[in-house]
């Protein structure tokens, strides 16, 4: 009797389990349903989608891709797009991220903006060029214990037109604990010229989903997406000299500017500076090339710096922080009269300092370009 | 130790894929509030007090920080590597805001000034968790710090 008592109960509770379930997934689909919706893009183009999923993925389905380094986790506000319809207020998650007159323009972040109507956003034309791509790994090279260089191929019959300094999400898929297809922004390190294929130079951060895939698992000949072109970091076409500044892999959209240069015949057509810092002989990379390209472009002056060279390493260069040795050189060696363009690559800290010793040795900062996060 | 609403909340904003694609918890199954009790229990059974470990940590990431994102020697025993990648990180406590993904990463000097084994590894985020709520992430977790560590990288002998 109390076995049956037992039986009875537990189908009871099986039941109402189902029961709950399937109420639970009608409502979902009543209040979650918002059936198709138009997002109406400039003005020019309108698509009919399903409604219900965020601004970002809606765009991305119908192939219109916004930057995003986060992967659309509202972690990193790359995402902005002007908003014309109502979608409510901005949210806290939103807020951090944008200016004043961003929100009274209705800027909104593409990724906290679910898509419930009828929706007309306004993006910048330029973005319309990113495109997602199959791309398939070529070649990695390791260039020092923590960064590698990525060439990826396109796929067959696509090139790819950017201009240096631009860069690139590079997705990696799920493993591991990372449940889902992460993407991260790189800069390329790829002469613009070279078409079919992009390059990146990957550092490896200390817990990244993305850079701990491209250090340990990622393969030559493996099938992975890049996202591009994004971004307006750009060498200005002027006559000024360029003092070019970079750490680790803010290497990277250095060698891609160098290289267009040189394919293009200008290399020699303004002076160039390039100071490249690290910390010992180990974290330095690419030295034999550039020496080479110091060597034989009267125009180009290569300086390297270590801050922390140890007493084993015969090294002859600068010692010391690569602002204390820029600061030395706008200083002492890089003529007064010059008129100068900065362009910098590297950690906010590193761009910060650059600027407080560009700006002391009378370097306008609406002249200094950079890219933050290499 | 309970789990409280906040607690509840907290954890739940900790799992992956929700504020960062790992998560806060690794692969630790245990419930936020027994995770908190047991590191406090090894925090005090190491003698480590929590602000002068947060203090020593909030040192570290600012003199690591004039590394300009290359890794510096810190008073001849620490090898510190203060690097900032995209975006911010919110809390997982609500209403404590967003921190820059700043991470530091420390590793003590031997006599010869090479580094050793065990690092340390914190942004500005784990940081603010520590020192507000006594949470070292779960273990498994990539920026989990395990008291002993913390002890033998910090130096803690005293």
């Amino acid at each position: 009797m109390t076995t049956d008592l037992l039986i009875l109960q537990t189908l009871l509770v099986g039941l109402v389990s189902v029961l709950m379930a399937v109420m639970i997934s009608i409502i979902d689909g009543i209040v979650n349903n918002y059936g198709d919706v138009v997002v109406d893009v400039n003005g020019k183009k309108q698509m009919t989608v399903k409604g219900g999923t965020k601004l970002l993925g809606t765009l991305a389905d119908q192939g219109i891709f916004l930057p995003s380094a986060c992967g659309g986790r509202g972690s990193c506000g790359a995402c902005k797009c002007q908003v014309e319809s109502d979608v409510g207020p901005h949210l806290p998650t939103e807020t951090p991220y944008l200016t004043d007159k961003e929100i009274k323009d209705n800027v909104r972040l593409a990724c906290q903006v679910k898509v419930k109507a009828d929706i007309k956003v306004h993006i910048p034309e330029e973005l319309f060029n990113i495109r997602k791509m199959e791309c398939v790994v070529e070649k990695i090279v390791e260039l020092t214990y923590d960064i590698k260089e990525v060439l990826v191929r396109m796929p067959a019959g696509t090139e790819l037109n950017y201009v240096s300094g631009q860069y690139g999400q590079f997705e990696v898929p799920k493993y591991g604990d990372i449940k889902e297809p992460t993407a991260r922004a790189y800069s390329f390190s790829s002469n613009p010229q070279m078409k079919e294929h992009v390059e990146f130079l990957i550092r490896l951060v200390p817990g990244g989903a993305v850079t701990t895939y491209v250090h340990k698992f990622l393969k030559e000949g493996q099938k992975i997406n890049v996202i591009a072109p994004v971004g307006d970091f750009n060498v200005k076409d002027t006559d000024a000299s360029m003092i070019c500044v970079a750490g680790g892999s803010g290497m990277a959209p250095m060698k891609s500017i160098f290289n267009d240069r040189i394919a293009r015949g200008v290399i020699n057509d303004r002076p160039i500076w390039y100071f490249f810092g690290a910390r010992t002989t180990k974290d330095m990379f690419y030295l034999d090339w550039l020496w080479e390209l110091d060597a034989k472009y009267s125009n180009f002056h290569f300086v390297p710096a270590l801050s922390e060279p140890g007493p084993d390493e015969d090294w002859k260069g600068p010692v010391g922080l690569i602002t204390t040795v820029l600061d030395e050189y706008l200083q002492t060696k890089i003529p007064l009269t010059d008129v100068k363009e900065g362009y910098l690559c590297g950690s906010p800290g590193m761009l910060d300092a650059c600027m407080v010793v560009m700006k002391k040795n009378k370097m306008p900062e609406e002249r200094i370009f950079f890219d933050k996060f290499a | 130790m309970k789990m409280n609403e906040d607690l509840k909340k907290a954890q739940a904003q900790m799992k992956s894929g929700v504020i960062t694609v790992e998560g806060f918890l690794g692969y630790d199954d245990r419930d936020l509030a027994t995770i908190i009790q047991h590191d406090e229990e090894e925090m005090a059974r190491l003698n480590l007090d929590w602000e002068v470990v947060g203090q020593a940590m909030h040192d570290l990431l600012k003199k690591g920080s004039d590394g300009l994102g290359e890794p510096i020697s810190v008073d001849k025993k620490w090898l510190v590597h203060v690097d900032e990648t995209r975006g911010t990180l919110p809390s997982p406590w609500a209403g404590e805001g967003i921190f820059h993904k700043v991470n530091c990463e420390v590793r003590r000097l031997d006599k010869e000034g090479k580094p050793e084994g065990k690092i340390l590894l914190f942004n500005e985020l784990s940081l603010n968790m520590l020192e507000k709520h006594h949470f070292l992430q779960g273990r498994g977790s990539h920026f989990r710090l395990e008291p002993s560590d913390v002890k033998t990288v910090l130096g803690m002998w005293g």
